[in-house]
Order: C-alpha cells, then sequence, then structure tokens
C-alpha cells in the first residue's frame, strides 16, 4: 500500500517510472503469488492423496497379494458384506451420540454452576479443563489402570463402599464394558461442552434475567425462555464439534479394549484401522474409509444445516 | 520537484520507515521475509538431517563388568570377530566388512526393549570394529511388515536390514521385499555355524530351496511354575487324598486345568493356580489355541484348505482353554503378557506359560537392568521351575534378520547379519539383561557362561532345549496375520460368553474367506511348503522327525 504510494509520488514528482513490464504484471497477480505456496500445499497434501484413495479403493492394493488389478466396486462389496464393518458403525453411532448426550448434560450444568460466583470458582475451572490437554491414549491407559482386573483399584473400591464383593470386569464383560468407554470419554470431554457453553452463557445480555426478575418470572421459566433459546446456536455448535470428534474414536478402544472381546467394541475407526494396518488390505480399508466418509458428511450436511438455521434465526 | 512534492515525497518514505518500525508488514518486507523463509529451508533441511541422524543413532558401546558372565561372553565375541578364529563367521564377517567402512546401514528393529541391543552393545561394537555405522529404526511389530513392503514399492532403499516374523517370509519373498542369502553365505560364512542352530530353528529362513535371513530370535513357550507349592507337603498330600495321584508338573492340558484349579481352591487369594494374557489384541490367545489345537490332533487346513479349526480338536482346546480361564487368577482375561508377568513376578500365580524373558524375569536378572525396571523386582526368585508346556509348545513368533533386496549396500548389510547371528556375538547378545532375543543356538543352550548367569539358568536353558524339540511353529504363510486376528477374536468372544461352537464356526468362515481372497491353491501350496517344516504339526516335530538335541 505504501509502496504504490511511494510509486505515485515518484511519477509525480517527474521521476523515472519504477516498475518493469514484469514488474507490472507481478503487481496485478501479486495476489495469486501470494496464495500459491498454500494451494500448492493443499493440492500436493489433500487433494492428491484423496483423489489417489479413490483409485487405491477401485484397484487391489493389498500387502499380501501382489499386483493392482482394477477390480470394480469389490473392495466396497468386502465392507458392506462384512458384519464386523456394519456392527461397527452401530457402535461408532451408539458411543458418539451416547457420550456426546452426556457431555452435554453435565457441561451444560456445570457451565450453569460456574456462573454463579463462588470462592475458588477460578481454581476449580482451571482444574475442570485439565482433562482437555491430556492425550487421549494417557486418558485410555489411565482408565485401564484404574479398571483393569485384578490390579485395577475400581472393584476394590466398590466392594469397600457396597459392602459386598464386587467381580466385574469392565473392560471385557458386556455391558460393562461400554459403560467404561463411556466414562472415559465423558471424563475427558465434558470440559470441551462446559467451556464452550460457558462462553455461550455469558454472552447473554444480563439484562434479559434482571427484567425477568423484576417481572416476578420462575428460574425454569427463565431457563426455558431466556436461557436456552439464546444458547441455542452455540449448544448447536458444542454439539456439533463434539460429535464429530467423537464418531472418530479410536484411542481409547485401541488402549482399552483392542476392539474386544470379540469385535465388540470395533468402532469405524478402529475397524478401518485393523484391515489397513493390521491386515494390510489397504484397498479395503481406503473404500470402507469413503463409506465411512458418506456416513459421517450426511450427520455433517445435516448439524450444519440446523447450525445455519439457528444462526439466521 | 517543487517543494510540495518533495514533502510528499519524504511523508512517503517516512511511511515506509513507519510501517516497517510499527512491524506493519509491507510488500517489500514480506518478499524479504519470505525469501529468507526459502533461504531457511536448505538449511532446516540439513538439520533436520543431522538431529534425525542423531536420534537414530546408537549409543556408545555399553559393555558388562569384565569379571562377570556376560562381560566374559562379550569379551569373546569381541576375540572372535577381532582375533579369530580365522575360519570363524565371525571374524570373517568383520575382515571382509571393513572395505565398506563409512557406510551406514539402516535397519529395522520392534521398538524398545529389542531396540537397545544394536543401539548399546552390537551397533557400536560393529562400528568399532569395521568403520560401518548403522541407524535404527525402531517400528511397532505390524510395521515391520508394512513399513519394508511400503519402502519396497516405493523403491526407497530406506532399509538394509529387516527384522521379520519368520512367518513373512513367503510373502515377502514372493514380493522381492526380501533377498535370497546363498551366494553370500557360500562366499563368506563357516558353513558350521549353520549346523549350530536348533534343528526347529534351521530351516525357519528355508523357503522355496533358498534361505532367506538368517534366524535370531528363540522364543519358545515354556512353562514357569512354583516349585515351592508343588513341593510343599500339604499341598502335596491334599492333592493325592482329592485324585489319588501325586502332584505334579502337568502333562496334558487336562491336567494343567485341574491342577490349575486344585491350587486355587487351596491357596486363593494369596496365589491362583494359572494366569493366562488374554486381552483382546495380545497373542497369547492365537497362540494358546494353536498349540493346544495341534496338540489336540487338529489339522488346520484340510486337503481342500478348508479350515480344520471348528472340528471336535477345536471345540476341545477352547474347552481346555475355557476350563483353565475358571482356574485363573481374576481379570485373568484382560492380562497382557506384561501384567501377566508382573502377576507371576509378585507371587500371586502358581503357573504360566508365556516367552523365555520369563525365566530371566523370575530370576530377577532382567531388573538388573534400568531399561527393564518397569517390571517388578522378583519375589519368587529361586522359587521357580521350568518344564515343557503340556503337549507341544508354540514357537511363538520370532525374527529372523532379513537382508533388504532393495539395500545399497546388500553385501555390508549381509555381513553385519552374519557377524550378528554367529555363534560368539549371539551368545553375548542373548545374555544381555534387557534384551529380548532368546537362545536358539545349540551353543547357546549348551553355553556354561549363560549357565552362571543365575544359579538355576543351566535348568533353564535345558528346558528352552527340550521345549522346542517338541515344539510346534508359527503359521508360516500370506494371510498369517488374518488367520490370527480371528482367532483372537474367536478367544476373546468366547471368554465374554459366546458360544465355542459357533464361535468356532465364526472363525472358520473367517479362516476361508481369507484363503479365498488370498486365492486357494497359492495358499495350499504355501501350507504344503509350511508342511515340510520341522514342528509344523504335533506329528512332525523335531522330536518325532528323530533331530531331537539332547542335552545333560
Amino acid at each position: 500500500m505504501s509502496e504504490t504510494n511511494v510509486i505515485r509520488r515518484l511519477e509525480a514528482a517527474g521521476l523515472p517510472p519504477q516498475l518493469s513490464r514484469f514488474g507490472e504484471w507481478a503487481d496485478r497477480h501479486f495476489k495469486w503469488v501470494l496464495v500459491a505456496p498454500a494451494v500448492l500445499l493443499i493440492l500436493a497434501l489433500s487433494i492428491y492423496p484423496l483423489v489417489y484413495s479413490l483409485v487405491v479403493s477401485f484397484i487391489n492394493f493389498d500387502f499380501q497379494v501382489p499386483g493392482h488389478a482394477f477390480v470394480g466396486f469389490k473392495n466396497f462389496e468386502r465392507v458392506i458384506a462384512d458384519p464386523v464393518a456394519r456392527w461397527s458403525l452401530v457402535l461408532t453411532a451408539f458411543l458418539s451420540f451416547s457420550s456426546v448426550a452426556i457431555e452435554f448434560i453435565l457441561g451444560f450444568a456445570v457451565a450453569m454452576t460456574m456462573m454463579r460466583s463462588f470462592p475458588g470458582r477460578g481454581l476449580i475451572m482451571s482444574i475442570l479443563i485439565v482433562p482437555l490437554f491430556i492425550s487421549p491414549v494417557i486418558v485410555g491407559q489411565t482408565f485401564t489402570l484404574l479398571l483393569q482386573r485384578p490390579f485395577g483399584p475400581t472393584n476394590y473400591v466398590l466392594s469397600a463402599l457396597l459392602g459386598n464383593e464386587v467381580t466385574i470386569s469392565w473392560l471385557t464383560e458386556s455391558p460393562y464394558i461400554y459403560f467404561s468407554l463411556i466414562l472415559a470419554d465423558v471424563w475427558q470431554w465434558t470440559p470441551f461442552m462446559f467451556v464452550i457453553l460457558l462462553a455461550g452463557l455469558t454472552a447473554i445480555p444480563p439484562n434479559l434475567y434482571e427484567a425477568a426478575e423484576l417481572d416476578g418470572v420462575g428460574p425454569w421459566q427463565v431457563f426455558w425462555s431466556i436461557t436456552v433459546p439464546h444458547l441455542g446456536p452455540m449448544i448447536l455448535l458444542a454439539i456439533t464439534f463434539r460429535l464429530l470428534d467423537a464418531i472418530r474414536l479410536f484411542d481409547t478402544i485401541f488402549i482399552m479394549t483392542g476392539g474386544g472381546p470379540g469385535t465388540s467394541t470395533y468402532t469405524a475407526s478402529y475397524y478401518l484401522y485393523t484391515i489397513g494396518f493390521t491386515q494390510f488390505h489397504l484397498s479395503q480399508a481406503t473404500a470402507g474409509s469413503w463409506l465411512f466418509l458418506i456416513f459421517t458428511a450426511l450427520v455433517v450436511v445435516f448439524l450444519v444445516r440446523r447450525l445455519l438455521k439457528a444462526e439466521t434465526n | 520537484m517543487n517543494d510540495r512534492e518533495k514533502r510528499d515525497f519524504d511523508a512517503g518514505l517516512a511511511e515506509e520507515v513507519d510501517a516497517f518500525l510499527t512491524g506493519q508488514p509491507t510488500r517489500r518486507s514480506f518478499i524479504t521475509r519470505f525469501g529468507q523463509m526459502v533461504g531457511m529451508l536448505p538449511l532446516s533441511g540439513a538439520l533436520l538431517s543431522s538431529v534425525s541422524t542423531f536420534a537414530l543413532a546408537q549409543a556408545e558401546l555399553e559393555l558388562a563388568d569384565p569379571s562377570t558372565p556376560l562381560g566374559k561372553a562379550q569379551a569373546l565375541a569381541l576375540e572372535a570377530s577381532t582375533v579369530g578364529p580365522k575360519d570363524g563367521s565371525a571374524y570373517r564377517a568383520v575382515e571382509a566388512a571393513k572395505q565398506f567402512a563409512g557406510v551406514n546401514l539402516n535397519m529395522t528393529y520392534e521398538a524398545g526393549l529389542q531396540a537397545l541391543d544394536p543401539r548399546n552393545f552390537s551397533g557400536p561394537m560393529w562400528q568399532d570394529m569395521t568403520g560401518i555405522t548403522s541407524s535404527v529404526a525402531e517400528l511397532a511389530n505390524p510395521d515391520m511388515y508394512s513399513k519394508a513392503v511400503a519402502e519396497h514399492f516405493a523403491g526407497s532403499g530406506a532399509f538394509d536390514v529387516l527384522d521379520i516374523s519368520p512367518a513373512w517370509t513367503p510373502s515377502l519373498a514372493d514380493g522381492g521385499v526380501i533377498a535370497p542369502l546363498d551366494d553370500y553365505i557360500a562366499k563368506y560364512m563357516n558353513l558350521a555355524d549353520l549346523e549350530d542352530y536348533h534343528p526347529l530353528y534351521k530351516a525357519l529362513p528355508t523357503y522355496k530351496g533358498k534361505i532367506w535371513g538368517f534366524f535370531d530370535d528363540g522364543d519358545m513357550f515354556a512353562l514357569y511354575y512354583r516349585k515351592d507349592i508343588f513341593e510343599d507337603p500339604k499341598m502335596m498330600e491334599a492333592y493325592q487324598a482329592k485324585f489319588g495321584k501325586p502332584l505334579a508338573v502337568p502333562t496334558t492340558w487336562e491336567d494343567y486345568a485341574q491342577t490349575a484349579q486344585f491350587i486355587t481352591d487351596q491357596m486363593a487369594p494369596e496365589v491362583y493356580g494359572a494366569g493366562h494374557f488374554r486381552k483382546a489384541g495380545s497373542p497369547g490367545n492365537h497362540f494358546d489355541f494353536m498349540q493346544q489345537f495341534r496338540t489336540n490332533g487338529g489339522e488346520l487346513f484340510d486337503e481342500n484348505m478348508q479350515a480344520g479349526i471348528a472340528g471336535p480338536a477345536g471345540l476341545k482346546t477352547l474347552e481346555n482353554m475355557i476350563a483353565a480361564n475358571t482356574a485363573s487368577i481374576p481379570g485373568n482375561n484382560e492380562l497382557d503378557a506384561v501384567s501377566l508377568w508382573a502377576a507371576f513376578l509378585t507371587g500371586k500365580v502358581a503357573m504360566i506359560y508365556s516367552w523365555p524373558p520369563t525365566g530371566r524375569m523370575t530370576a530377577g536378572y532382567s531388573q538388573t537392568a534400568t531399561a527393564i525396571n518397569f517390571i517388578p523386582q522378583s519375589e519368587v526368585a529361586g522359587k521357580i521351575g521350568y518344564a515343557v508346556v503340556p503337549g507341544n509348545p508354540e514357537h511363538a513368533t520370532g525374527f529372523n534378520k532379513a537382508l533388504a533386496a532393495d539395500s545399497a549396500n546388500p553385501e555390508a548389510a549381509y555381513l553385519f547379519m552374519q557377524w550378528i547371528t554367529s555363534p560368539p556375538v549371539s551368545l553375548a547378545r542373548v545374555m544381555l539383561p534387557y534384551a529380548l532375543r532368546d537362545p536358539y543356538r545349540l551353543s547357546h543352550f549348551k553355553s556354561d557362561l549363560y549357565a552362571e548367569l543365575w544359579p538355576d539358568a543351566k535348568e533353564y536353558l535345558v528346558n528352552l532345549n527340550n521345549s522346542a524339540n517338541v515344539g510346534v511353529l508359527d503359521l508360516i504363510m500370506p494371510g498369517a496375520q488374518d488367520y490370527f486376528l480371528s482367532l483372537d477374536r474367536m478367544a476373546t468372544d468366547v471368554w465374554a460368553g459366546a458360544d465355542p461352537q459357533t464361535a468356532l464356526n465364526t472363525a472358520a468362515a473367517e479362516w476361508n474367506d481369507t484363503t479365498d481372497r488370498l486365492g486357494v491353491d497359492s495358499q495350499k501350496a504355501f501350507y504344503e511348503e509350511f508342511l515340510k517344516l520341522p514342528g509344523s504339526t504335533a506329528d512332525h516335530t523335531v522330536e518325532k522327525l528323530g533331530m531331537a538335541v539332547k542335552l545333560d
């Protein structure tokens, strides 16, 4: 900007023009030069692999079967025909919706609590968000140590509290295994909901609450008529973000259950990992990834539309 | 230029200078900084390269106290490599390798303890003698296969020496990922050293008549039991009274479950009869099924390559395993190999079968190395007996050293492989307290130095040898990972309450699907090659073939 001014002033002063023809061309197209590195990086690191993965899903790319012959939709058929793949999709939906629902309720409750001022609030808030900074692998390992028999203390503590011997196999026995996975996820990600919703709550104009108080409106009506409507877009945003993250659930499964017993804790991500990196059927795993992407896209489109609609309203 | 124009011009320059001083980017400053960043790229590349080289390189040579058995073994390895005998494989390898001084060898190793040997001992020693440096790429076990294949596809020549599971040899050989060694062996090796392998292990790197590596890790399962419990007069008396026969180390799987249950009934919660690593994804399930299934007379495939695991032998195997689980420590089905070791070392379990490091850990020898201090100190040292697993123990994976076909320095890589697996050098390596490499050569089993490591070490070595005499091998053919994964899923499903026969049928269907995917005829040919190996079935062990090695 200031450089252009300098040139203009040089010209006005009768000094020879400073830009060559190339310089003028460069000046006109400078914006493209600026974005070119980013575009090239995206093409090289995202678009090319994406297109290549589409190619791989239609050929044989298996570390155990020589050659890369075109196989049409065979890789997709294998995934669709695989009962483990179908189950992993169901489990992914169940675990992600359950976890996010619980995280939302708890996060909302904590955020509402933290709206009030009380001694130690800052310290408690700091402690509450610590799980967000911990790697999911560490969270999985920690919960494994807590829950795993015979060394984990959970059954011991429960036995002491209940007065009876508790012998639950938290990591191998249904339905406790699902409870354990949800527990670990909720422990780590409730603070995310809390932080987002707290930000939303603080943005609601306080005069609305003051007016409601003057009008003698009860707390429940205030909650349903002021808090929830004003927080709506933020709630949808938090749930969208969290849900998109939750359906990729892998780390804690890998550490806590290894997908077992049997295939009962295979999520979609874990299924694709197993097919691709344990069994080395890369083209089948790629085809499965594309199918999973389509299912995910459906959820994303639905949520984003709701989000946009809420913001428009 | 009139005054006003001059004023405007000066103001413009000041604006430029102000923008610079306030840190506002101008096009010029952007171009300058962009140029600087581009200039930094080659610099950072060189920097990153040197950092990664440093990270991958081995440390200084770590030698034990020369007065200890390990120190003596290391001195002998050094002497054999530098002084002779001159016809020894170690000496020949070192002498021939000196022409390649300055070369760097990239080698894959399983991440963690396994990689400490080339980093701290064998890598630096080789470098000191030959001038050949080495870089260790630590990989998770499945990546040791996939990375090798991926780099071969890319033709990168990233690796020179590969640590591979023997089960991968046919795939990697047929895929051109690894190279045969026969010509190099003829040129450099003292062939007597090939005869020093236990017969079970000798044939493992052989495929289609060629040698595709050197065997380097005797991962034989063995039974480790508490002698003090089995020799306790009260226990012996109670067992005799209950079963009408003496309490003894079990030799059948039915006896094993019964004995474990008896000990649990008598001693729990202080001590439980047995423990197993049954967690999903830990390899204990498929290893255990494979060894018991074949002991029970099961055949993995029929003549049409249909899976044979769902028959009576499979059902009997699962029922035995369930009985053993019931008799075991609480949480048995959630244990992995390390937590099972922890349970045994702390005296909570009377019997386990596992890999050979179990013997070194229970004696407290492994824990002398700080690298392995995450394992509890042994509370059962001196109380452990060694026995052959009932029937036929599993050789649970092991490692071959293989030559990467794309290596830029194949001869130097081969010479390193010959040297590191030569009798004196490999002995020093299997004696490292932190190492997870286990004895596999006859000279290891007979080693007086190894026998001095702890009071019962000689019995330990004899038991490993005897186990290899009757041991059965992992399935060695393409698709092994798929077959094993199906067994693991099947077993953990059953532990969670699934009907054993239904689970067997599901696993058999998965096996057939895997066979179909890889090609029935091709898999049949691979399986027939596997069946030729000693240890492929319970009727085709080293002992049954009359090749058993007897030690005093």
